[in-house]
């Protein structure tokens, strides 16, 4: 079984290099570039990939898709420029694509993430796993900024892999804290975000920020380092939903913004159904409360407590007394 | 005199603090052999650790890294690593070794003297003077391999450079086109007298190996978990094909 590479590139030439070195084993590299002008292009074309040009992108994602068709073989392996794989990744690989032969598509790689000289132990940044290894035609990427992939032909058709000993993608992130800031504050700016102002909704904004930091926060594995980014991923989530707040016309109001949420940890769609659950639950209350003050035995109620109080004491004392 | 070219091989699962102070060891032993025109090269193999060793050893002296996602036998590592980066002569280093600062200029010098040798080892102690390692020598029946003067102390065992039919992969410098020749170490022993089964073979070629006693080099001795497991398939497939035909040392 034959496999492409693909890989989108913008001023890479120093990663690819590292890159390009440890998949020389693959059938196919195809490089997809972004008017790269530190000789990126020509680094490429050196080491026989096959490489198309495409105007700059602030989001590769979305792109990824029309490049897929571009592969000659059938399973496809994307890689980023600053990822690299193992010595050892070459009978790894060829063995998984035996091993899903018929009965999975995709396999999700874990990967390890670098921040300056730490690799995460944990922190929701280990195991990480990416999709990246498939079948050709069955993956597809939206046009989101680090989304994960959706399998065309059905979850079940992913295979997952176990980490430890096994194949994993190796990451080198961010060369400190400052470049990590600053890419996640483009990567806002840059992402796509939903037009429509009555689905906008502050309070899920700061719910998804505790989320994020209960989620992250991994003190056991990471120690300080998983503190400063559990708070670096919950503000980017505060972040990102003022950039949407400025985005819409008409504005809706962020009056509800920091209103306390009602849990953590769980997914963005398991959340907005939770929310819209509470939001349901709450209209039955209002309901009912409204029903019951406007009946004529509440009434009667009211007026007996107010015209008569020591005796309604009495009568709750009595009603509270266990029956002998 | 040819200068050689020396690159220094040591694969690690885990255990990065015990790394760097073998890697900075090295380095001063590799300072003596620079001096007389040598080039040196070190490249650790991270066999497989969690989290991996790059970003680890940054502090430590140069080396490059070549990484495993799957845990390998020594054997694999090692030639794997040796055929990336070839050079006249190698270094197979344990991760828990300590170098004298003068072994490996002692060591050099055996190679230098006598282009027979194809193999050369060194003393090596426990943290309490005695010897763990000064050759291996065979003894008869089930016996096999074994280390000679194993726990006698350092002090009374004769500084006497000779020659032996095996020595220790933990401290192991060995002729890169001999090692080429004979394919490496066997990957088929999982962890363990893969190094004695290579000097075996050396001898068969018709090579010497010596160890070095000039110097007491420090080795704490099966330091990663997991590893004395895989001693027991390795012996039985090491009598299986050698019993009966190694000299029985007496």
């Amino acid at each position: 079984m034959k496999l492409s590479v693909i890989t989108h590139t913008r001023n890479s030439a120093q990663d690819l290099r590292r890159l390009l070195e440890c998949i020389r084993w693959v059938d196919e590299v195809i490089i997809v570039d972004m008017h790269s002008a530190d000789g990126t292009r020509e680094l490429a074309e050196r080491s026989g990939a096959r490489v198309f040009d495409i105007d700059p992108t602030p989001r590769v994602d979305g792109i990824r898709n029309q490049f897929l068709n571009e592969a000659s073989h059938p399973w496809i392996l994307v890689l980023d420029s600053d990822e690299y794989l193992s010595h050892d990744a070459e009978p790894l690989v060829r063995s998984l694509m035996t091993e899903c032969s018929g009965r999975y598509d995709a396999v999700a790689i874990p990967r390890f993430n670098r921040i300056g000289n730490y690799v995460m132990r944990g922190s929701g940044w280990y195991p990480d796993h990416q999709i990246r290894l498939f079948v050709k035609g069955t993956v597809r990427w939206a046009d989101a900024i680090h989304r994960p992939p959706s399998i065309i032909t059905g979850d079940e058709r992913l295979l997952r892999l176990q980490p430890p000993n096994c194949l994993h993608i190796h990451h080198d992130n961010y060369e400190n804290l400052a470049e990590f800031i600053r890419r996640q504050v483009e990567y806002a700016l840059s992402d796509t975000y939903n037009k429509d102002p009555s689905l906008f909704r502050p309070e899920d904004c700061s719910a998804k920020a505790y989320a994020e930091f209960a989620f992250r926060h991994d003190r056991e594995n990471d120690g300080d380092i998983s503190t400063a980014l559990a708070t670096l991923m919950a503000w980017d989530k505060i972040v990102r939903c003022i950039v949407h707040w400025d985005s819409l016309s008409p504005k809706p109001s962020l009056e509800k913004f920091f209103t306390l949420p009602i849990t953590t940890s769980i997914p963005d769609e398991q959340l907005r159904g939770q929310l819209a659950a509470r939001d349901r639950r709450i209209a039955e209350l209002e309901d009912a409360l409204r029903k019951m003050r406007s009946s004529r035995l509440l009434r009667l109620a009211t007026w007996f407590d107010r015209t008569f109080p020591a005796t309604s004491r009495s009568v709750a004392r009595l009603a509270r007394r266990p029956r002998s | 005199m040819k200068a050689f070219s020396l690159h220094a091989i040591i694969v690690s699962r885990g255990l990065a603090a015990l790394l760097r102070e073998c890697l900075g060891s090295l380095d001063r032993a590799m300072e003596p052999i620079r001096g007389r025109g040598w080039t040196t090269g070190v490249t650790v193999v991270d066999n497989a650790s969690t989290p991996p060793l790059r970003g680890q050893l940054d502090d430590a002296p140069a080396h490059d890294i070549l990484r495993f996602d799957t845990h390998h036998s020594f054997a694999a590592a090692c030639n794997a690593a040796a055929q990336a980066h070839p050079a006249d002569l190698y270094l197979f280093l344990n991760n828990d070794v300590l170098l004298h600062k003068l072994a490996l200029h002692h060591m050099a010098k055996v190679f230098e003297a006598d282009r027979r040798t194809a193999v050369c080892g060194t003393r090596m102690v426990f943290p309490d003077d005695t010897i763990q390692h000064a050759g291996v020598v065979f003894g008869p029946g089930e016996k096999g391999p074994y280390h000679d003067h194993r726990k006698e102390a350092s002090l009374l065992v004769p500084r006497i450079t000779r020659d032996c039919q095996a020595v220790t992969g933990a401290c192991m410098l060995v002729e890169g086109d001999i090692f080429r020749r004979l394919n490496g170490f066997d990957e088929a022993f999982p962890f363990g007298l893969e190094d004695v089964d290579f000097c075996l073979r050396v001898r068969q070629a018709g090579h010497r190996i010596v160890c070095c006693q000039e110097t007491d080099s420090l080795h704490f001795e099966s330091m990663t978990p997991g590893r004395v497991e895989l001693d027991i398939p390795s012996r039985r497939l090491f009598m299986e094909r050698w019993k009966n035909r190694y000299t029985v040392d007496g």
